[in-house]
């Protein structure tokens, strides 16, 4: 009996798991690939995403997840295609070689692709890659303009508060950078621009530039290990970093830059288990990108001091727009300049490559 | 061997003989120890009324292009486990075999270009990188193999380490040229082609040759598994180590050659997915392990030791990419599928075990 009763209750979960799939051949199949599930920033998205597709009629749509594997991801793409994926909304996991994309293609063939969210390759490929396959269009950020933007309001930031954020007073501020991930095409711009520009606002005001707190440390950041914008990367290496400079040395860290928010919340726990960026404690600015609402409440709190908004609900117009124009039988080309909202710009070198807008944010 | 036909027949006229009590125990049982198969097929069925598509011939190709894929490296962690043991470092070992096979058939006229002093790709510098690739791999079993067999290591212990030094490894390789961490992409045809080029097409998706290599690879492995004494030692080394020892068999060389031979089948593994990724980039690879030990599992290699076929790695490869297709097809999110993934490992091995209980 017990035996027959654990038969029963495994069927019963696979036929669970399974009912919750339906479907037509009427409807255009929209399958959206993500690189990973956990990722905050793109979580929103798929937020705005889903509300926005479901409100378009006779679209049917999926998620489908890749654990950062591209492997999986393109093995997730092909399972699309045969079970009749009319477009393809795809976020690679690799970004930083055009390789995938026309991997991709070429196996969607005469499916429309739309890339998003992460670069399909470096400058040049990306932009001959456009230019060169009519079948494809992509929707994202101009990966420079967050590492502009984050440099610029650091830069701002110290001009205006630097006697506090100069700790041990030697007229110089000492930051940590933590980069996400190595190789990927908006990690290498923003830890360089997080700090070019941020120089150049503080040489224009007659302060000194920024110095990397580990003189021995020649990359001048530390990155995540595993490549996953991690708050615990941000959190493990701040605590090491602590450990040999802080103010009983005199060389304690006194700004830190983050590629993203989640490793900024990293930043700030460690910060805050010393007894840094709480009330009553000195407050180390820790500056981050997305924009996250865990972020916002750091900010509003006073343990973060800014981020750069990346625009969630606008990528997800975006992509919807775009679905929504291939389906009114506009081509992969032509589909994004049929958006008119003033968040969007198109390259203007490629007509099939739309950007969503950046925006400073150091509170509401 | 005995004939399939005869050998049902004789169970069904034993059957007949049995008392009512005996023939409900029977019935049950059989349903038990089949009850994987029986639920992948209802699964089959089900997936295959919801989403017609997967029954399609573009749907059976996709299947064996994965099963193709994910084959190589769970035949050679198939032989760790029927020694009793595991190999932890099979992913990053793949990682890098495929950066390695990646850098070597770079294009020429590429911009960021790893090695300058690489010849250009061609058919028999594949050949090259191939042996070289093998040789990396078959070098890191080897190290596994020795540490396991010359101090009487945990293998889960001397691969978690090695693990950890080839990913170590990976990440100083992709630094190296100033290249700071950037994917090794630019593939050359030669190398597209020779491995992922299509051989036919089914429906609107193409087979590709590497499915030609898993036969032959396959078959190979069938080969030293049954056929040789490396093979016989491998399974007497498992079943019991000292038993082997006194009957004379070269515990200790058998266990380095098994992890060995492990290892250079990782590598191809590697050279594969170099092709298959695209592009390469220093996570890849990472947990690749994971997928192939489950297989092996659930295709019935014992943790054990001692007992697994090929036949049975093949099975459990199958059902795996099987569960993959059918939940994507089916627009299901991943959480079910790894909740699936978990729960099917979990009743493998407890099916697995309660029949060796049942033995003993």
């Amino acid at each position: 009996m017990k035996k027959l009763f654990a038969v029963l209750l495994a069927l019963a979960m696979v036929l669970g798991m399974a009912a919750c799939a339906g479907g037509g051949d009427d409807v255009t199949n929209v399958s959206v690939f993500w690189y990973d599930e956990s990722d905050v920033y793109l979580g929103s998205v798929r937020a705005a995403l889903n509300a926005e597709l479901d409100k378009l009629e006779n679209v049917e749509y999926d998620n489908q997840f890749a654990a950062n594997n591209q492997t999986t991801q393109l093995d997730q793409i092909t399972t699309a295609i045969a079970n009749g994926a009319d477009i393809l909304v795809v976020n690679v996991v690799t970004s930083g070689a055009v390789d995938i994309a026309q991997q991709v293609l070429d196996k969607a063939g005469d499916i429309p692709v739309i890339f998003f969210n992460r670069a399909i390759g470096a400058d040049d490929s990306e932009v001959s890659f456009l230019k060169d396959n009519e079948n494809v269009c992509f929707i994202g950020t101009d990966a420079p303009e967050a590492g502009h933007i984050q440099g610029k309001m650091i830069g701002e930031y110290l001009v205006a508060n630097f006697d506090t954020v100069d700790l041990n007073g030697d007229g110089k501020i000492s930051y940590a950078m933590m980069k996400g991930q190595e190789g990927n095409v908006e990690a290498e711009y923003r830890t360089q621009y997080g700090v070019e520009d941020a120089n150049a606002v503080l040489t224009e005001a007659g302060k000194s530039e920024l110095v990397y707190f580990d003189a021995s440390n020649t990359d001048k950041y530390q990155v995540d290990p595993d490549g996953a914008w991690s708050s615990k990367a941000g959190k493990e290496y701040m605590d090491t970093n602590l450990v040999s400079y802080n103010e009983a040395n005199d060389n304690m860290i006194e700004l830190v830059i983050c590629n993203n928010d989640g490793m900024a919340e990293g930043v700030v726990a460690a910060l805050q288990e010393k007894g840094y960026n709480k009330e009553g404690g000195h407050h180390i600015p820790v500056f981050g990108v997305d924009a996250t609402d865990n972020a916002k409440a750091l900010i509003a709190a006073g343990a973060m001091t800014g981020t750069v908004k990346q625009d969630a609900e606008g990528m997800a117009s975006a992509i919807a727009g775009t679905v929504n124009a291939i389906i009114g039988g506009s081509s992969c080309t032509a589909a994004p300049a049929t958006l008119k909202d003033d968040r969007f710009t198109i390259d203007s070198t490629n007509s099939n490559k739309l950007y969503v807008a950046y925006a400073a944010y150091t509170g509401e | 061997m005995a004939n399939p036909v005869t050998k049902l027949r004789n169970t069904a006229e034993e059957f007949k003989i049995k008392s009512p009590k005996d023939k409900k125990r029977f019935i049950v049982d059989s349903i038990l120890n089949n009850a994987l198969y029986i639920l992948m097929l209802i699964f089959v069925i089900y997936t295959a009324i919801m989403k017609p598509n997967f029954l399609s011939l573009g749907s059976l190709a996709n299947l064996i292009t994965q099963v193709a894929a994910y084959l190589p490296m769970a035949l050679g962690i198939g032989g760790c486990i029927v020694l009793t043991g595991t190999d932890l470092s099979a992913g990053r070992v793949m990682g890098l075999t495929a950066a390695v096979s990646a850098v070597f058939m770079q294009k020429l006229d590429i911009p960021n270009r790893m090695f300058a002093a690489m010849p250009e790709p061609s058919v028999p510098w594949l050949l090259v990188t191939l042996l070289v690739v093998l040789a990396i791999g078959a070098l890191i079993g080897l190290v596994n193999g020795f540490f396991v067999a010359k101090f009487s290591l945990h293998p889960f212990i001397v691969t978690l380490s090695t693990q950890l030094i080839t990913y170590g490894i990976i990440l100083w390789f992709f630094n190296l040229n100033d290249n700071n961490g950037t994917p090794f992409g630019g593939l050359s045809d030669v190398y597209m082609d020779s491995v992922g080029g299509t051989m036919f097409r089914l429906d609107n998706i193409g087979v590709p040759v590497y499915v030609l290599y898993a036969v032959i690879l396959t078959a190979l492995m069938w080969f030293i598994w049954n056929k040789t004494t490396f093979g016989k030692n491998m399974f007497a080394v498992g079943s019991n180590a000292e038993a082997a020892k006194v009957s004379g068999v070269n515990v200790f060389w058998t266990t380095v050659l098994v992890h060995t031979l492990a290892g250079a089948c990782y590598g191809y593994a590697g050279f594969i997915e170099g092709v298959r990724s695209g592009s390469v980039q220093a996570g890849t690879g990472m947990n690749a392990e994971c997928d192939a030990i489950a297989a092996c599992v659930i295709g019935g290699v014992s943790f054990v030791g001692g007992t697994g076929k090929i036949s049975g790695i093949i099975l459990g490869v199958v059902i795996l990419r099987l569960i993959f297709v059918a939940l994507t097809m089916l627009g299901v999110g991943s959480s079910s599928l790894y909740i699936i993934k978990g729960a099917i490992i979990l009743c493998a091995c407890a099916l697995d075990m309660r029949k060796y209980l049942v033995k003993k």
